[in-house]
């Protein structure tokens, strides 16, 4: 089948998403008002027709599956092909008490997956990252240029926690494939690699063999025997990978530029939806500059904030500068800045928080101030 | 398969009170709330009541009803032995007709009743807001060994006679009814809402079809017809909130109370969640500038000017310096900055130019009559144009007389 195979990554544990990522992977991170960072990277892949996709799971993967379901929302949920959940069932090891070492012992966990696959293209790609990518048009070229690997970059050398880079020469063939950079430069790289499915089997096989584990040191030892090319994104495209990239990201969603090239309407975004009612702005209400999802209930103020649905503002409460997630309560006159709340965060009446920009404050799911 | 029960909803309605609102679509596929579309109550009703299986009959402009019903999955609602199902009129062996009435409808599918072989069979209309544990009112219908049980409401006295009006004896047992009587006997107002014991009505649907005076009329003649007979016929007294959305007033009015929980209208209680097929859509963004009071808004809207009591739909624009008040705004309408809008029912895709000035309060026209002004779908209007009160404008921007 001439077509393109999706598999997405979802088991690392980041040290710097603090409470956020102790109850579940990145790629299950609530972002956007209403999203989980995978439904960007499943939404990207359904849009371009991609119809069956892997998701490589490890470690606390509950989040996820509750998260995903049978896949019926991003149409998924086919008699042939459709989304599949890959723990590591071909792992040699006691599984679930190390952490994978790196992509290709991911991969190498689900072998016998990648001999099934239908199509000759897989792309490849991190759960944690949150963009619009046309993916139709990246696979398009990445086989019109006769590239073994396409590297999708973002167009910018942001610092992002164990972000890898890539160096290029004027015709886009990548020549340095660098991380652990104490100033990054290059272009960075979003973790989104589209290759042939023999290419990736032989890796696999052969990386094994040698006990390598890394993906990007495999990169980085054939970038002269492989024809890897880059494709360069220049819209918005966050990696969610500690608590202050976490809030930064969100908060650029405030601006109507950004909001346009992550919510694109020729690929919409596809979550789960909650089944909610409207959102309701009570007569004392006041809510400017802020995202706010359904079921919300805003008798208070809130300002330059994201709000998931459900969430609960009463009379008086001030929340400027927030992020709360689903079902969060702000009672009576409690004042909240530079905030994240994870689910089901009671702020009882009257209590005052305050984080910064520079290091918002974390609430951890279901705790009550 | 056999169940104990099943619902026939009447979803037919040409919704000919909602005159240009409804466009291209049903009665029932009107959107209602900034979220859902009134058929949703009474789908959403069953699967909390525990009833799997429902037979939609559709007549007039079904393709947007069928498209939003699709699977039934959002209400639960495709199981593999029951599920929802559209059932539109057919060509038989011996021919086939439209459905000539509420009681020709559900003859035209005892086909359809008889797979199922149900005990009791729930009849409801495709037009009413409410919350209802049909469940409760079927162990009623059990409880009373009637053939038929009513569901009722008391209303106030003086518009009783607008009603199809019950009189019940001290049982609650149904010992007259009179449609839209001048002086009314009671104050127990029929809701439309039946449940059968399938045998009597399978009996009595037969029966009348062979009258040629009968107009297959369930309030006007199975009704009668089965009081006449010595029928045990039950009422069911329902006190919770209840709206005939039938006419653009109360389709505003239902609007407006769901702002206000006290109306008794609480879609939030997730006991009884009321399921919609929902729009995929970024969330709503309010802008710096934006004044949000006493109003409900959905996915995908961009707000930036100024919205007061009025309901949202799904990705609506209110532009900078605009302002809606008592409005309520169907799906993808737009209005520009600078724009007035108030007692209004913009269509889907409405579009009001900048500066324009659309509706107006009941003051305003004193001592003139005032009503409620209405854009079919898809109108635009252009800029810095007025559209008086009470005015109805077509898709083309015409005005329609009501």
């Amino acid at each position: 089948m001439n077509g393109l195979h999706g598999i997405i990554f979802s088991y690392e544990k980041r040290n710097d998403l603090r409470e956020l990522g102790e109850i579940r992977s990145a790629a299950s991170i609530p972002f956007g008002g209403r999203y989980r960072a995978v439904d960007f990277a499943l939404s990207n892949l359904v849009n371009a027709g991609v119809t069956d996709v892997g998701i490589v799971l490890h470690g606390r993967y509950q989040s996820m599956l509750d998260h995903l379901g049978t896949g019926k929302v991003w149409d998924l949920s086919r008699k042939r092909g459709g989304l599949r959940m890959l723990p590591p069932f071909n792992y040699q090891q006691n599984w679930g008490v190390l952490p994978f070492r790196g992509k290709i012992e991911a991969l190498a966990g689900v072998r016998t997956y990648l001999d099934e696959i239908r199509q000759d293209y897989v792309a490849l790609m991190d759960g944690d990252l949150v963009v619009n990518l046309p993916m139709a048009d990246i696979f398009e070229s990445h086989v019109k240029s006769g590239a073994d690997v396409t590297v999708v970059c973002g167009n910018d050398s942001f610092a992002t926690e164990d972000g890898t880079y890539f160096e290029m020469d004027r015709e886009g063939r990548i020549t340095e494939v660098l991380y652990r950079l104490h100033t990054p430069r290059g272009y960075r790289g979003l973790e989104v690699y589209i290759l042939s499915k023999k290419l990736l089997c032989e890796i696999v096989d052969e990386c094994s063999a040698r006990d390598q584990f890394s993906w990007r040191k495999e990169l980085q030892t054939r970038k002269n025997s492989l024809n890897l090319r880059s494709y360069i994104w220049s819209g918005f495209a966050a990696q969610i990978r500690s608590v202050q990239e976490y809030y930064d990201r969100s908060m650029q969603l405030l601006d109507p530029a950004i909001r346009a090239e992550l919510f694109t309407p020729e690929r919409p975004i596809r979550a789960k939806g909650a089944d909610k009612p409207s959102t309701y702005v009570g007569s004392n209400g006041r809510c400017v500059n802020s995202l706010v999802a359904d079921g919300c209930r805003i008798e208070g103020t809130v300002e330059n904030s994201v709000l998931f649905p459900g969430v609960v503002v009463e009379e008086g409460a001030v929340v400027r500068n927030c992020v709360l997630f689903k079902e969060d309560i702000v009672r009576r006159n409690a004042q909240l800045s530079y905030i994240i709340a994870d689910k089901d965060v009671e702020v009882l009446a009257d209590r005052t928080l305050m984080g910064h920009a520079t290091y918002p404050i974390v609430l951890a799911k279901g705790s009550i101030v | 398969m056999k169940k104990e029960c099943i619902a026939m909803l009447l979803a037919g309605g040409q919704g000919s009170r909602l005159y240009v609102l409804t466009g291209d679509m049903a009665k029932p596929a009107v959107p209602f709330g900034g979220k859902y579309r009134i058929i949703d109550f009474p789908l959403s009703n069953c699967t909390n009541s525990g009833i799997d299986t429902v037979g939609v009959l559709t007549q007039y402009r079904p393709l947007e009803l069928n498209s939003y019903i699709g699977s039934g999955q959002p209400w639960d609602l495709d199981g593999s032995t029951g599920g929802v199902h559209i059932l539109p009129p057919y060509q038989g062996s011996k021919g086939g007709t439209w459905y000539k009435g509420t009681a020709n409808a559900i003859y035209q599918n005892i086909g359809f009743i008889d797979l199922y072989d149900p005990e009791y069979v729930v009849i409801l209309s495709g037009d009413h807001i409410y919350k209802m544990d049909y469940s409760d009112m079927v162990a009623r219908h059990k409880e009373a060994n009637a053939a038929c049980t009513i569901s009722v409401m008391e209303v106030p006295w003086d518009e009783a006679s607008r009603f199809g009006i019950m009189a019940v004896d001290g049982d609650d047992m149904i010992t007259e009814f009179a449609e839209k009587p001048k002086e009314p006997k009671s104050n127990l107002a029929s809701m439309g809402i039946y449940v059968f014991s399938w045998k009597a009505l399978r009996k009595y649907l037969t029966e009348d079809e062979a009258d040629p005076n009968s107009e297959n009329d369930f309030g006007k003649n199975v009704i009668p017809a089965m009081l006449n007979n010595g029928e045990r016929m039950a009422a069911y007294r329902f006190d919770g909130y209840w709206k005939d959305v039938g006419t653009l007033v109360s389709l505003w009015d239902a609007n407006m109370d769901m702002l206000s929980p006290e109306s008794g209208l609480d879609l939030s209680d997730e006991s009884w969640p009321i399921y919609a097929r929902s729009v995929n859509a970024p969330p709503t963004f309010l802008g710096r500038n934006a004044k949000v009071t006493h109003s409900a808004f959905n996915r995908g809207s961009d707000i930036q000017g100024t919205v007061e009591n009025s309901v949202l739909s799904p990705n609506v624009v209110v532009g900078e310096g605009a302002r809606v008040s008592y409005s309520v705004l169907l799906p993808g309408t737009v209005v520009e900055p600078g724009a007035v809008v108030e007692y209004a029912i913009l269509g889907e895709g409405c579009r009001i130019g900048r500066d324009c000035h659309v509706g107006g309060t009941p003051e305003s026209t004193a001592p003139e009559p005032w009503g409620l002004t209405v854009l079919a779908p898809g109108c635009a209007v252009e800029s810095g144009k007025r559209v008086a009160p009470g005015i109805m404008l077509s898709r083309n921007g015409e005005e329609v007389s009501k």
